[in-house]
């Protein structure tokens, strides 16, 4: 019975987010008739673009890696009831201490180096998203609001250190200067920039849902996102949890920033991660904050903005049509009274 | 601007750069007093920005640039609240929504009207219209804060006096704070809670349309993103001010006074660039964070 119902709830809400993404295409196609001179040619880059060649399909991939990654930071964070609205900060900040530690260690071994670096990258996230937490803990200022805005500042001041010091002047562009090779991820579907640490992405997403769901962390983060104050009277130690799983959410999307950096880019360039920590929380909200969604949700929005861009390169649209269509997606998703229409109607039919 | 007709051009052009922050943030306090996060005062600020100057643009006139500016951000907020409020999604996300919707859809207009997804210049837009008096421009302190504005400046004071008036001395006020303290009580007067949620967005709609068209017509170019986190800043100074017009205007102040001097120091002092942007960011984490500590202990006390 109670599996029934589970069964019943699962099929509900699949068929919710199937109306959602269906209304959010109609709008994409609406859009592209209204704003394009040849919208056959942009309709058929927007949707079959990105599936087109190997090199279009693995990039497409590529970008999924941050987005699951700070997806499932964001997904902790949420299912915690604490908010990380930092996520933009704490991925940059990431992909400069990566890149920095790769920098001051030339000679290293790649694993050993690679491994210290991702390790610093994890950690400056961590401290980051931990501070706004920290000051939730002790004097109850917002963690939404203090995160936003520490988020803000740093990711001015990382701005500072590419540009600045650690420009690299033998190139225009404005970037440090190259990791060493023995640090490079190895790519695994050339032509593409796909790369192993999308192996490494997915198997987070399987360590993030055991966390989760089948450990006494997991279980008491759960639980306080659930009821804070009867998590309380539960006697779980409720502070503890405002800070935990701001540390993850940040070490997330250090890592984030740092494959990006050590698989994709090799180099930090200004503002090349803009828009990874935002888009996390579109994955998370697609994912309803389950973990093991997180995979298939990077991969649905991956496959928006590269259709976006795939559109821009080849007929007369801009980029930002994704971005429209996507808070289309946002808007819906969460619309409960949608879903309980839905869920009646389907009711009746059946 | 004319720094050098006055005593303290710090402060002088603190009161222009506090404009929006208190325009944002007074409709804002609307919402909040209704018991709604209202994270879309940013989204709602970059829609005013980029059409009050298209308009104003479009018709030759800065009146009907604002009116119809203001018309559009309301309907987007009309939207925002609709989905939020009866379609019952969560208003934070909704609001996460609308803000990135104000930052697609204005660039894809622009794109599409102009041709330029970068900075959009307006040439011969009419310039906003500034309160000057020369013989009292120079009395010191109270020149700087009350003469020498452009007009939007005076209309943003009169705003904060109407929001006053409007939430401690009429029924409408009451209701608005009502619902927040507790929307059953409301609904059991027979009143619906939802309407007056409703019409706090709209009023944050309108204000923020007006806060955004200070930017731009100030400006008289729109460029991409303009409001670049003012609209956060702005529920901030909401929580700083305590949740009332008053304090929203000292808050506002300090963070006026904050870019102001950050501007200054720009020019005067050999700070890179990128601190002295990142310098607002900070200030406004500080105070937070000394605000919640200064509340906790008094809390306690």
């Amino acid at each position: 019975m109670v599996r029934k119902r589970r069964v019943e709830g699962f099929l509900a809400g699949a068929f919710g987010l199937a109306v959602t993404l269906a209304i959010a295409f109609v709008i994409a196609i609406v859009l592209i008739f209204l704003l394009s001179k040849q919208p056959g040619k942009t309709i058929y880059f927007f949707f079959v673009g990105p599936l087109t060649n190997k090199y279009y399909f693995g990039n497409m991939l590529n970008t999924v890696i941050p987005l699951v990654f700070t997806g499932l930071g964001i997904a902790i964070a949420f299912k915690s009831s604490v908010f990380n609205l930092g996520g933009e900060g704490q991925v940059y900040a990431g992909s400069l201490v990566v890149t920095v530690i790769c920098l001051s260690l030339p000679n290293t071994n790649g694993y050993l180096g690679g491994f210290l670096a991702l390790a610093g990258g994890l950690l400056a996230g961590a401290l980051l998203a931990g501070l706004s937490g920290f000051f939730r803990m002790k004097w109850g200022t917002d963690e939404l609001i203090s995160s936003f805005l520490i988020s803000g500042a740093v990711a001015l001041i990382v701005n500072y250190f590419i540009t600045g010091p650690l420009d690299d002047p033998s190139n225009s562009l404005l970037a440090t200067r190259k990791v060493a090779e023995q640090f490079r991820l190895l790519k695994i579907f050339l032509p593409s920039k796909l790369d192993i640490s999308s192996v490494f992405a997915v198997l987070t997403a399987g360590v993030v849902y055991i966390l989760m769901y089948y450990t006494h962390w997991g279980y008491e983060m759960r639980m306080c996102g659930l009821n804070r104050e009867f998590s309380r009277y539960g006697g779980i130690n409720v502070s503890t949890y405002l800070v935990l799983p701001m540390v993850l959410s940040g070490a997330l999307h250090g890592l984030a920033g740092g494959v990006s950096i050590l698989g994709t880019h090799h180099a930090a360039v200004k503002e090349f991660s803009f828009g990874m920590g935002w888009n996390g929380i579109a994955v998370a909200l697609i994912a309803k904050n389950h973990p093991l969604g997180v995979v298939p949700a990077a991969i649905f929005f991956a496959y928006l903005d590269a259709g976006a861009k795939a559109a821009m390169l080849h007929s007369d649209v801009t980029f930002e049509i994704a971005a429209i269509v996507q808070s289309i997606i946002f808007y819906l998703i969460t619309a409960q009274a949608l879903y309980k229409f839905l869920r009646h109607r389907k009711r009746a039919v059946a | 601007m004319s720094q050098s007709s006055f005593t303290f051009p710090l402060i002088h052009n603190s009161i222009g750069i506090m404009t929006p922050f208190l325009l944002a943030a007074i409709g804002g306090l609307f919402t909040e007093l209704t018991g709604m996060l209202n994270i879309a005062l940013e989204g709602l600020m970059l829609i005013g920005a980029f059409f009050s100057v298209v308009f104003a643009a479009l018709t030759g006139s800065l009146m009907l640039g604002i009116l119809l500016g203001i018309l559009a951000t309301m309907l987007i907020a009309a939207l925002f609240a609709s989905i939020s409020l009866y379609l019952k999604a969560n208003i934070f996300i909704s609001g996460l929504a609308t803000n990135l919707l104000a930052s697609g859809l204005t660039i894809v207009l622009a794109f599409q009207l102009f041709g330029n997804k970068g900075v959009i210049r307006f040439e011969n837009l009419p310039k906003l219209p500034v309160l000057s008096i020369p013989a009292l421009d120079r009395i010191p302190l109270l020149g700087d804060l009350f003469l020498g504005h452009n007009v939007l400046v005076y209309i943003s004071w009169l705003c904060v006096i109407l929001a006053a008036v409007v939430i401690y001395r009429t029924p409408f006020g009451l209701r608005i704070r009502g619902t927040g303290l507790g929307s059953a009580t409301i609904a059991s007067l027979g009143l619906n809670p939802v309407g007056y949620q409703f019409k706090a967005i709209l009023i944050s709609g309108f204000t923020c349309g007006l806060a955004g068209a200070v930017l731009t017509l100030k400006l008289g170019a729109f460029v991409p993103n303009i409001t670049s986190g003012r609209g956060w800043i702005a529920l901030v100074v909401i929580y700083l001010g305590n949740k009332t017009p008053l304090g929203i205007v000292i808050a506002a102040f300090v963070f006026g006074f904050a870019e102001s001097f950050s501007n200054y120091a720009q020019g005067a002092i050999n700070i890179p660039a990128d601190f002295i942007l990142a310098f607002p960011y900070m200030i406004t984490v500080l105070a937070m964070v000394g605000y919640s500590i200064w509340r906790h202990y008094k809390a306690r006390a």
